[in-house]
């Protein structure tokens, strides 16, 4: 027998067909279980908390016209959800300009990039896979991959961050995450 | 240390930095672009996404702003029937061709290089009657066009957000789908561009809240059939202001 399919152990996964169907009462459930994490990935982008708001606007309005779309068997609605935010917080950072990168802000209380005890924890099982995976990875290169990650910076932006030069941080994502790809495949 | 050690091959690296995020607006534009005729680099995006993915993880939530969900409550009802004008039109469409397709999932990604933001149109007079607008999507879910109704001089006002330039080949052609869900042509729009479209007697009493907006893709010129006869870059409905 194989393993259980996403479906079966993603209580949001159902919420996506009634959503698909146009159910409004399904995407408020959605909404009430996501929305708090979505902001947080929106806030660590964009630092900014109106237009945070416009963008997480944005990605329910996407994810309602777009449930269709979803496919279980790919990722948790969390994950595609997640994704939607994270991509469209980018684009919002990036119409900043190619240097943009959110200033930190204290009232936010934006937590650093070290992976937290507790979130370790509770991560899923392909969480800690990529956790395990990532700390194989020299503290420099990891370090760079996840302020990518959580802060949507370009290579430009994440040169001047880590005070390198450009080639020399494009080089060590580039085999961090090969070495990352091959961790996982393991 | 990570000096030294191969490097993730060209496609593959560009698939993971765009799953990543550290492309710059424009790389971004062009990945998107790619994903859309090349189903094997958009299979290696989604993959990159998937093993990046759980990193979202350890990201704290922070609770929303109250009045987020009434605001995005209000708008499902502008934003619900997309996808009901999408399967309609698919019936007007005698013959998709391939390079057409193409072209429409790449208007969504070539908007990201038009710095604009989307505003709402400014009217330029007190209404008479209702005046009406409508944000045209992408599939997406990118705006690609910026409609406003007048009913005072019966004409539609359209703002094109498709860089000026972009898509040479083909003409974009707004459509009017009132409540029988038989598309009337408009006009066309350049890239770029805004204009006022007239309507007949007709076409205006039939353009009421909630009926919609769309723009085909089409051989330069127009369609030569009744309906749209290339993809849909942008559906949206009209709704009062």
């Amino acid at each position: 027998m194989g393993p259980p399919s996403i479906a079966t152990l993603d209580p949001l996964a159902e919420l996506m067909s009634q959503i698909a169907a146009g159910d409004r009462s399904a995407m408020r459930r959605l909404y009430d279980a996501t929305s708090a994490k979505l902001f947080g990935v929106c806030l660590r982008i964009l630092s900014d908390k109106d237009e945070s708001e416009d963008v997480l606007q944005e990605v329910y309005l996407t994810i309602w016209r777009r449930a269709d779309r979803y496919e279980a068997e790919r990722a948790s609605v969390m994950a595609w959800i997640s994704t939607i935010a994270r991509n469209r917080a980018i684009d919002r950072l990036r119409a900043r300009g190619p240097l943009a990168y959110a200033e930190p802000v204290d009232e936010l209380q934006i937590e650093d990039e070290a992976p937290r005890a507790e979130a370790l924890l509770e991560a899923s099982q392909d969480g800690q896979a990529l956790a395990r995976c990532l700390d194989e990875l020299d503290a420099r290169t990891q370090g760079a991959i996840r302020t990518a990650f959580f802060e949507g910076l370009t290579y430009e932006a994440l040169a001047r961050r880590l005070d390198a030069p450009l080639g020399t941080v494009k080089s060590w994502i580039r085999r961090g995450l090969l070495k990352l790809r091959g961790c996982l495949e393991r | 240390m990570s000096d030294i050690g191969p490097e993730l091959p060209d496609d593959e690296a560009l698939a993971a930095e765009h799953a990543l995020g550290v492309l710059t607006a424009q790389e971004r534009a062009a990945a998107e672009q790619r994903m859309a005729r090349d189903p094997v680099f958009a299979a290696e995006v989604l993959a990159w996404r998937a093993r990046l993915a759980p990193l979202a993880e350890e990201i704290a939530p922070v609770a929303a702003p109250a009045g987020l969900w009434p605001r995005i409550e209000r708008m499902l009802a502008a934003n619900d029937n997309s996808q009901g004008v999408r399967r309609r039109l698919r019936f007007w469409r005698a013959a998709t061709l391939g390079s057409l397709a193409v072209t429409a999932a790449s208007l969504a990604a070539v908007v990201f290089l038009a710095a604009r933001p989307p505003e709402v149109i400014t009217q330029p007079r007190p209404p008479m009657g209702p005046m009406m607008n409508a944000r045209l999507m992408s599939d997406g879910g990118q705006p690609l066009f910026l409609a406003a109704y007048d009913p005072e001089r019966k004409s539609i006002l359209v703002a094109s957000l498709v860089p000026p330039g972009a898509d040479p080949d083909h003409s974009h052609e707004l459509w009017l789908i009132p409540a029988d869900g038989k598309p009337r042509s408009l006009g066309l729009i350049d890239p770029g561009a805004s204009k006022a479209m007239p309507m007949s007697e007709p076409m205006a009493e039939m353009t009421t809240e909630g009926v919609s907006l769309a723009v085909s893709v089409e051989p330069r010129g127009g369609s030569r059939q009744e309906g749209p006869s290339g993809p849909l870059a942008a559906v949206g409905k009209l709704a009062r202001l």
